[in-house]
């Protein structure tokens, strides 16, 4: 026989599951495509396991062969090196730019919204777009960016093939890459530089302190934390560098693959194109790792400035 | 003389913006120009001098209607415009829920729960695509159907949760006054219509912000329909891009077309929402 | 009046055609550059028009993604009934059981008696037939008599005739002298894909090395043996001297007279004689090493495995093989007829034809089939990237080790992948 629950223990059970239904459909979604694929990843880096077999072909146990052949491949080390330098010059020089347009419409000169526009607009072309229209301007005979060369160097450097030279096509990608991202990070900038109080400049002034002194002993410490986002969120974003190098090898001949491939675009190679599933999940691990390592020191880093 | 060093800035300065904005505009204006040459051979002569930015020579409306008509252009607007809509919709809901119910709920398990959010911000989409490709080839559907592949709710559900959202939401709700939901219970408003009356409209900066940073994260991607998607009828714009541009033989004017008119939707949306973009990336700002 | 009755017609003929009972079953095809697109809607039309039992459905698919789509259908279970496959892909499809054999299919005994052997060797894989071709491809060295005869060089016209490697160099050589800007196109703007294995695997055969091992189906060795060695020496000493454009772009260098010779398949014979007309020699390939060695195998069809209605496929496969319909597509791409009572018939291939050189070079044992294992996408891909990496410049030797070792791995995972 079972006892029919009272008013307010059946409220107290509703109050007990409420917060669990409003958690549980996201939390499903996070189990069946976040959690549930990463562990699969995990699992799947131990074996041999393929996209396309017979269907009675299960995956075998290969212990660490994935990771140690991960480190003998030059592929790989090939895209991990892309990457580095990637993100060795994007990182500095597009959070400089940033920082320097943000400080530019920051001070209300004549036409400073129009200027914010301009170099925001570039965020709202999708990166597929960016590598197209690149593209055209990278074209070696008569393209755009050789006739600025040409003019620049008053015609001394010849006409380059920009996207086929395997020294510059990592290069040409850093370029067109910049000039997309650097006007969301303005955008992020500009919200830091509004958090620093007026007063606090206009008394430093006062004391006769010059612009670039306050620059440096005011703005830029008041401003660490933003800094600090930008660096790490442009170090992940340069590790997660996939659209405009596919878009860029999807149209037709171009640089040998290591001289510009990164280590997403290998994962699609190796994990969907060849079919290597157990390859591509050490890969991934490997990956996840690396930006975990990143997110873990902008933690530290940022605790160090509160 | 304060004065007069201000203006020196000045002139340094508006040459200076004047240059950077030529450096951001000059690309786009090569697209927008570019795609109305419809003889091919002006446009890629044009190239090399200034009137590549100049709509110069013979102009025409060729090259537009080339990719309306003989390309997949207006059917994969469409995807994209189904795919980020409905994902940052669901999204909406779903994360809001779980960052309301961490931000006004308390039981056993919730520092858990947060710590776990927290952490699953971490692991990036790349490094599970490969792994979801294989789930989600196997997953069942109503009506007996296996295989999600090429299929809308692939490049929908997994995307839908999103822990950067769910934190974003949860930092709302937590700050937002508690008197007026209290009021509401005193009205006899369960949890429910508490939250989605009160609350979820009080956070509505954030849910734009949300709205916005999911919204440009599904309208540009390329590496999931790479993988997931298999024909033309269910290709976002990315991937019809790569596509019409990967084509032989290829004709600038047109791949140029097509590259506007995917650019239009987006700078509408940005010249109209500017406000709400720069909020959005200044919250984006406050993460860690 | 007339107009409105016409539409009532077609409406007419619509209903009736959506009402027919029967099957409906799909055939993917892929559309190049060439003409085959219009040829399968005809083929499809007229099937459709003698069979009120069976509809295809036909989806043409661009190729440069083609074998990406296919890929992922068979990944998600979701082959159409019949599909057309690059033929070296047959085997991987095989070996995941994704394809239905040929063998006893009465439909098919016909076409299959007929087919030419090169056809017959591309699309088994272990002992089991599964795929036929309408046609085979062939590589041959085109002319521009001009030019030619600009440097004196008489070109040779039969097999017997070929060039030796030296003479080839020689010729390059003096084409180059009397300013031919690049004298050899090697069609290099196609890009690091399946045509680099197609044209250069060849070379490899020619100087009497191989991709893998023919038994153990293992690259070391081979892939980066001494030939294939010496074959990627060969390619970076014609562009170190300037006889080729390791950074070719342009589909025309032949057409425009900046390459006097043009290294490549049947299939640029429309372009080439429209634009050179009577000036347009077909010359056959050099003996790079002992002898000459072409490449073949092209296009084929294949039945899915889990397509449900396989009398209906056969059906369509049997349709698509006869004749008539080979006649049909071979006359608009210009392609070798894959069976040999459609090949006597082609006034381009008959003996006496303008390409009798291309149904000479099969008939003589010169072509080669691309290996026929299910590592053949990991082989490919690992020798095209290395000859895109060696036209670039880098070191013959390192590339093709790592290729070798890269196709080695691939063959350590699958253990099933080894014997025909």
């Amino acid at each position: 026989m079972t006892v029919p629950l009272s008013p307010t223990r059946w409220r107290k059970l509703a109050g007990r599951c409420a917060p669990w239904l409003f958690a549980a459909p996201a939390l499903l979604l996070f189990g069946l495509f976040l959690a549930g694929p990463f562990l699969m990843a995990l699992s799947y880096s131990f074996t041999n396991k393929r996209l396309l077999a017979p269907p009675d072909l299960g995956a075998a146990w290969v212990g660490l062969r994935n990771y140690e052949r991960l480190f003998r491949d030059p592929e790989a080390w090939a895209a991990a090196r892309n990457n580095l330098l990637f993100a060795g010059v994007v990182v500095p020089v597009q959070s400089a730019l940033a920082l320097g347009l943000a400080l530019l419409v920051n001070r209300h000169l004549p036409g400073s919204r129009f200027f914010r526009t301009v170099y925001f607009a570039p965020v709202a072309t999708t990166l597929a777009v960016v590598a197209v229209v690149w593209s055209l301007l990278y074209l070696p005979e008569g393209g755009a960016a050789n006739a600025l060369v040409d003019l620049a160097t008053l015609g001394r450097v010849g006409p380059r093939d920009w996207l086929r030279d395997p020294g510059l096509v990592l290069p040409a990608i850093m370029v067109l890459s910049i000039w997309q991202g650097a006007g969301f990070q303005m955008l992020v900038f500009l919200g830091g530089l509004q958090a620093v109080p007026r007063d606090l400049l206009e008394a430093a002034e006062l004391d006769g302190a010059g612009p670039l002194r306050r620059f440096l002993h005011i703005t830029l410490p008041l401003l660490r934390p933003t800094t600090v986002f930008v660096l790490v969120t442009t170090t992940i974003q340069s590790f997660q560098l996939f659209t405009q190098v596919q878009v860029i090898a999807s149209g037709g001949a171009s640089a040998p693959l290591d001289s510009f491939r990164t280590t997403v675009m290998l994962l699609v190679h190796e994990g969907f194109r060849r079919g290597r599933v157990g390859y591509a999940s050490a890969l991934s691990v490997l990956f996840f790792l690396l930006v975990l390592a990143i997110s873990l020191l902008q933690r530290r880093l940022l605790k160090g400035s509160r | 003389m304060k004065r007069r060093r201000a203006r020196a800035a000045l002139a340094l300065l508006v040459p200076l913006q004047v240059l950077l904005a030529a450096f951001f505009l000059l690309p786009l204006l090569v697209m927008v120009v570019s795609a109305f040459k419809p003889d091919e051979l002006q446009l890629l002569s044009d190239l090399a001098g200034p009137r590549a930015f100049l709509p110069t020579g013979h102009l025409s409306l060729h090259n537009f209607d080339r990719v309306l008509r003989a390309s997949w252009f207006l059917r994969a607007l469409a995807n994209s415009l189904l795919v980020a809509g409905s994902t940052v919709a669901l999204g909406i809901l779903v994360n809001s829920m779980l960052g309301y119910a961490l931000a006004r709920f308390r039981f056993r398990g919730r520092d858990l729960l947060l710590g776990g959010v927290v952490a699953l911000v971490i692991i990036p989409f790349e490094a599970v695509a490969v792994p979801l490709l294989l789930l989600v080839n196997a997953l069942p559907w109503f009506g007996g159907a296996t295989g999600w592949l090429d299929t809308y709710r692939a490049q929908v559900l997994p995307f839908a949760a999103n822990a950067f959202s769910v934190y974003l939401f949860h930092q709302a709700f937590a700050a937002l006054p508690r008197d007026l939901e209290e009021a509401a219970a005193l009205d006899g408003a369960g949890r429910w219509r508490t939250f989605w009356s009160i609350s979820l409209p009080l956070a509505r900066p954030t849910t734009a912000t949300v709205a916005i940073l999911q919204f440009l994260a599904r309208w540009g991607d390329l590496l999931w329909p790479v993988m997931a998607v298999r024909s033309e009828a269910r290709a976002t714009l990315p991937l019809a891009l790569q596509t019409f541009f990967g084509q032989y033989p290829r004709h600038w004017g047109e791949v140029m077309a097509f590259a506007t008119l995917a650019t239009l939707p987006t700078l509408a949306l940005f010249l109209a929402f500017q406000r709400w973009f720069v909020r959005s990336a200044v919250s984006s700002g406050i993460k860690g | 009046m007339a107009g409105r009755r016409r539409v009532a017609f077609l409406l007419l003929l619509v209903l009736a055609c959506g009402d027919r009972p029967g099957t409906t079953i799909r055939l993917w095809v892929h559309s190049g550059p060439g003409p085959e697109r219009e040829a399968y809607a005809a083929s499809v039309a007229a099937f459709n028009a003698t069979r009120s039992d069976v509809r295809v459905e036909l989806t043409v698919l661009p190729e440069g993604t083609y074998g990406d789509q296919v890929h992922a259908a068979a990944i998600a279970g979701q082959l159409p009934e019949v599909l057309e496959l690059d033929g070296p892909t047959v085997a991987e499809y095989a070996w995941a059981r994704r394809l239905r054999p040929l063998d006893g299919l009465p439909a098919l005994e016909a076409a299959r008696a007929d087919l030419l052997p090169s056809l017959a060797a591309q699309g088994t894989y272990r002992g089991r037939l599964y795929a036929l071709g309408q046609y085979d491809a062939g590589l041959a060295l085109w002319g521009d008599r001009r030019l030619l005869a600009k440097a004196r060089v008489r070109a040779p016209r039969t097999v017997d005739e070929a060039w030796s490697r030296r003479d080839f160099e020689r010729v390059l050589w003096r084409l180059k002298r009397v300013g031919v800007a690049r004298p050899l196109d090697l069609k290099l703007n196609y890009g690091a894909g399946e045509w680099f294995t197609f044209a250069f695997a060849p070379l490899v055969w020619s100087l009497g090395g191989d991709l893998v091992d023919p038994a153990t189906g293992r690259a070391r060795g081979h892939l980066d043996g001494p030939a294939a060695r010496e074959a990627m020496g060969l390619l970076q000493a014609w562009a170190r001297a300037g006889y080729i454009d390791p950074a070719a772009r342009n589909d025309a260098d032949f057409v425009l007279g900046r390459s006097a010779l043009s290294y490549v398949g049947h299939w640029a014979w429309p372009t080439y004689h429209k634009a050179l007309g009577r000036n347009l020699v077909l010359m056959p390939l050099p003996r790079f090493g002992e002898r000459a060695v072409t490449g073949s195998g092209s296009w084929c069809f294949a039945l899915s495995a889990g397509g449900r209605h396989p009398q209906a496929a056969a059906d369509l496969l049997a349709w698509l093989m006869s004749p008539r319909e080979i006649r049909r597509v071979t006359t608009l791409n210009g392609a070798i007829p894959g069976t040999r009572t459609a090949l006597r018939a082609s006034p381009l291939y008959r003996p006496g034809g303008p390409l009798a050189l291309f149904a000479e070079q099969l008939d003589r044992g010169l072509a080669r089939t691309r290996p026929r294992t299910p590592a053949y996408p990991a082989i490919s891909a690992a020798f095209a990237e290395a000859v895109n990496n060696v036209l670039a410049g880098a070191d013959p030797a390192r590339e093709l080790g790592r290729a070798a070792a890269a196709v080695d791995e691939e063959m350590e995972d699958n253990p099933g992948f080894a014997g025909n």
